[in-house]
């Protein structure tokens, strides 16, 4: 059975969408976890814009980018969830308004 | 891979080994006086192989990284600062932290990015470089374990420094999607030939990694980290991201765009103009009501990045190939740069210097400064002099970088933009003259219990110096950036 190709159109609108749906996380959650979450979700955007793209092309390399895409989320959350443990201890909450000294 | 190609990126494979070596030193036998020489001496080595790779230019290494004289101006350049920033770092965590080692290796690991960031020719090498930087950034930012300010500051870089790699890695996306191809050369093949969903896609993508190296480069309307940030870092770390970080963004955005032909689109040249003259009158008006020196020296960057930003676009303005104006717009930004860099390392050196006394925070506020000038002139000589190199005082190498600017933009007649750079450099005036005031009042304050350290010392003298004399006598510098960009 012949697989069915995604059209690229239809694929990057996909990951657009995603991409829209981590930004606007960003700029209205609240709680670090949930920020931290939505940046996740704007890489993995990316990275499914690239598994696309590289669809279209028969090459490896939008598989290539992913999977640097995918370690580079990983070493930023890693380092994010670190700095968010030691604001909790610090601070006894991971609300970002509450946690907020610098005048911004 | 051939010899060549070996030699020629052998500047950072020993960087790589060096840290590694430096890992396993810190492992078994900590030392701080140890890991600072390892550092020291990995930078200097470097610096070093660059030398044999002068030989080579330009070379290709693998379709990821080109190395030209472009890329070796800037390494020499990141390469300067780590240095300068390591020995301030260590005047700074000597007596402050109880682990301060692995700080060097990060800062180490932030050099190599850099380092990777201004020699790369593909998107793959572009985001391994900045999140190289970044990450490293961000545990260098909260690295001081006393304080909530350092974890804020490192959290906002964070969240703001990711989301703007993603806008570059969407709009990445999107070009690779009508082009197929990752490479920035073989993208101006295709810029102008594409149509309809084509030529959308390609506006989108471009709109989409402009907005992230504005966010990077903290220009008007992306700014509101950068005064936060710079506040809440502790001050070598500021130095770090106000130079290395900034000059090797811009570096490799000036490569990006002009050597994939993107910045020829007119909308975007249209763009660039308006966030230039934003971040100049932003730059220059927030910082008037700012009682923090670290937050002065925050809006004076994002000025002085929409002064950078005139060259980019002169640059943008005469197109084709490196000819005349090109090759005017290109020595320009590198002049700026330069003077920019050890400009600013110069303040923050200063700014570390005064913080030592004082464990918990950094000497922030204007008031500690009071009195420096009859309790420790040395210092405040040398603070004011990169204050006036800063607002582009004739005798120092600001004005002489300014005036670059000015000539590149005069050649492309660029009148408005100009005109906001005259504007500004008025207005920078007062905010810098008003810190040189605050050191001059005769108050019994405790600035004289600063004690000037040695390597930061030096470090400090050695810019000023250099500051003075690139002012006077710009040659070598201007000779140097045309033997390897022209």
């Amino acid at each position: 059975m012949d697989p069915v190709a995604v059209p690229v159109e239809q694929g990057l609108a996909l990951a657009a969408i995603l991409f829209s749906i981590g930004l606007t996380g960003v700029m209205v959650r609240r709680n670090i976890i949930i920020i931290l979450m939505s940046v996740e979700v704007m890489l993995n955007a990316c990275a499914l814009a690239f598994i696309v793209a590289g669809a279209k092309w028969g090459e490896a390399d939008g598989q290539i980018m992913f999977m640097l895409i995918l370690s580079v989320a990983a070493a930023e959350v890693a380092v994010g969830l670190g700095l968010l443990l030691q604001i909790n201890r610090r601070v006894g909450s991971i609300d970002i308004d509450e946690t907020s000294r610098l005048r911004g | 891979m051939s010899d060549q190609q070996l030699v020629a990126i052998l500047p950072h494979i020993l960087l790589s080994a060096l840290i590694l070596i430096q890992m396993m030193v810190i492992a078994f036998a900590r030392n701080l006086v140890t890991t600072v020489v390892i550092s020291i001496i990995a930078l200097v080595l470097t610096g070093l192989a660059f030398i044999p790779v002068h030989s080579l230019i330009p070379i290709v290494v693998t379709p990821l990284i080109v190395l030209d004289g472009y890329a070796i101006f800037y390494s020499g350049l990141i390469l300067m600062s780590a240095t300068a920033v390591t020995l301030m770092a260590y005047d700074y965590f000597k007596d402050r932290e109880e682990r301060q080692d692995e700080f060097f290796m990060l800062l180490l690991l932030a050099t190599l990015g850099a380092l990777i960031l201004v020699c790369s020719s593909h998107f793959a090498s572009l985001i391994l470089g900045l999140e190289l930087l970044g990450v490293s950034l961000y545990t260098m930012i909260s690295y001081p374990r006393k304080g909530l300010l350092t974890l804020e500051a490192a959290l906002k870089y964070l969240i703001l420094s990711g989301v703007s790699s993603t806008f570059i890695l969407f709009g990445a996306a999107l070009i690779y999607a009508i082009s197929g191809s990752l490479g920035f050369a073989e993208l101006a093949t295709i810029g102008s030939a594409e149509n309809g969903t084509g030529e959308l896609f390609l506006t989108a993508g471009s709109a989409l990694i402009f907005g992230g190296i504005m966010f990077k480069l903290s220009l008007t309307p992306f700014h509101m980290w950068t005064p936060d940030v710079y506040e809440g870092a502790p001050a070598p770390v500021t130095a770090f991201v106000a130079t290395v970080s900034k000059g090797a963004i811009f570096a490799i955005s000036l490569r990006l765009f002009t050597s994939s032909g993107l910045i020829e689109t007119s909308s975007i040249l249209t763009g660039l103009s308006i966030v230039a003259i934003l971040s100049m009158l932003a730059g220059n008006l927030l910082a008037l009501k700012q009682d923090n020196v670290k937050r002065i020296l925050a809006y004076s960057s994002i000025a002085h990045l929409g002064y950078l930003m005139v060259a980019f676009i002169a640059a943008g303005m005469v197109g084709g190939g490196m000819v005349g104006g090109k090759v005017l717009a290109f020595e320009a930004s590198s002049y700026f740069l330069f003077a920019y860099f050890i400009t600013t390392l110069g303040a923050f050196g200063v700014v570390t210097i005064v913080s030592l006394r004082d464990h918990e925070k950094d000497a922030g506020d204007i008031s500690n400064y009071e009195g420096l000038f009859w309790h420790r002139p040395l210092l405040a000589i040398m603070f004011t002099l990169t204050l006036l190199s800063l607002a582009g005082i004739p005798l120092t190498v600001g004005f002489i970088g300014k005036f670059y600017i000015f000539t590149a933009g005069v050649t492309t007649t660029l009148w408005l933009l100009l005109l906001t750079v005259i504007a500004g450099s008025g207005i920078g005036l007062f905010y810098y003259l008003r810190i040189i005031f605050a050191m001059t009042k005769r108050t019994d304050a405790s600035v004289s219990e600063i004690e000037i350290p040695l390597a930061g010392g030096c470090a400090v003298a050695a810019i000023s110096a250099a500051m003075l004399l690139f002012g006077i006598y710009p040659a070598p510098v201007i000779n140097l950036i045309n033997n390897l960009i022209a």
